[in-house]
């Protein structure tokens, strides 16, 4: 199964209500058959501009990350899912592409090249 | 009088020297196979490696991950003025590199972790990578 990221921007709220809400937004990935790795939290800051979502205006928020796995068809429905939520301001799913062969940097390319041509 | 010049012009023609061929095959023979000295095995030069050579060429994020999370790398990037990424005559970047860079700025800017038109209060004093220098 592809790997997912959720990278979720959460209202400023209070403790308890914080994790209700990141509660029930993994009990929907595990409703929709997502296997989570793990949940990050990334800090209450201020935000970089002012979001207005769900009529208001809003200066802070909290960053978490959640990684899971899960089937591509549910993607849309969970994005549909979080956006109607009041509490969640932005979320975005990104794909977590796997450990690609790193690439050689330009040092390195240049000295194979180098090494290439000299034999 | 037309006879006269037609004989001399014939005359300057013909070469006032005889030609002699400066290199005939028997002399081409003797010049290359000259006798040479005996080769003695302890001049030959010494393998190693060279030690003129130039350092490799590397842009400042060499070996070093892009991330949209690292906004504080990404802020290095932008103007503190208006926001706006740099370009690559700017940065000094390799194209790869500055390929991701701008890629990763406009990512953290859609999910909501790097302002658009400003650059964070908190990473203006950060060191200088582009060099740019700006009206105060």
């Amino acid at each position: 199964m592809p790997r997912y990221e959720l990278c979720v921007i959460l209202k400023a709220m209070q403790r308890p209500e914080t994790a209700a809400v990141l509660r029930r937004t993994v009990e929907t990935l595990l409703a929709r058959g997502a296997v989570v790795r793990s949940l990050e939290s990334l800090g209450e800051r201020r935000l970089p501009y002012k979001i207005s979502k769900h009529d208001s205006r809003h200066t802070h928020g909290g960053y978490f990350s959640v990684d899971f796995h899960a089937s591509p068809r549910i993607v849309s429905e969970l994005l549909d899912h979080l956006e109607r939520d009041i509490d969640v301001l932005r979320p975005t799913v990104l794909k977590k592409d796997p450990e690609r062969l790193q690439a050689l940097c330009c040092g390195a390319q240049a000295e194979r090249a180098h090494t290439a041509t000299s034999r | 009088m037309f006879a006269l010049s037609l004989s001399r012009l014939l005359l300057q023609a013909l070469p006032k020297q005889p030609v002699t061929p400066r290199a005939t095959a028997q002399c081409i023979r003797s010049l290359t196979t000259s006798q040479q000295e005996p080769l003695k095995k302890g001049d030959l030069p010494i393998k190693m490696e060279n030690p003129y050579k130039t350092p490799l060429k590397t842009c400042v994020l060499c070996n070093i991950t892009v991330d949209f999370r690292n906004v504080q790398l990404l802020s290095q990037f932008i103007s503190p003025h208006t926001g706006r990424i740099y370009g690559r005559h700017i940065t000094g970047l390799c194209g790869r590199k500055q390929k991701e860079v701008s890629k990763a700025i406009k990512q953290a800017r859609s999910i909501g972790f790097m302002s658009v038109t400003l650059k964070d209060p908190q990473f203006i004093k950060d060191p200088d990578i582009c060099g740019i220098k700006h009206f105060e």
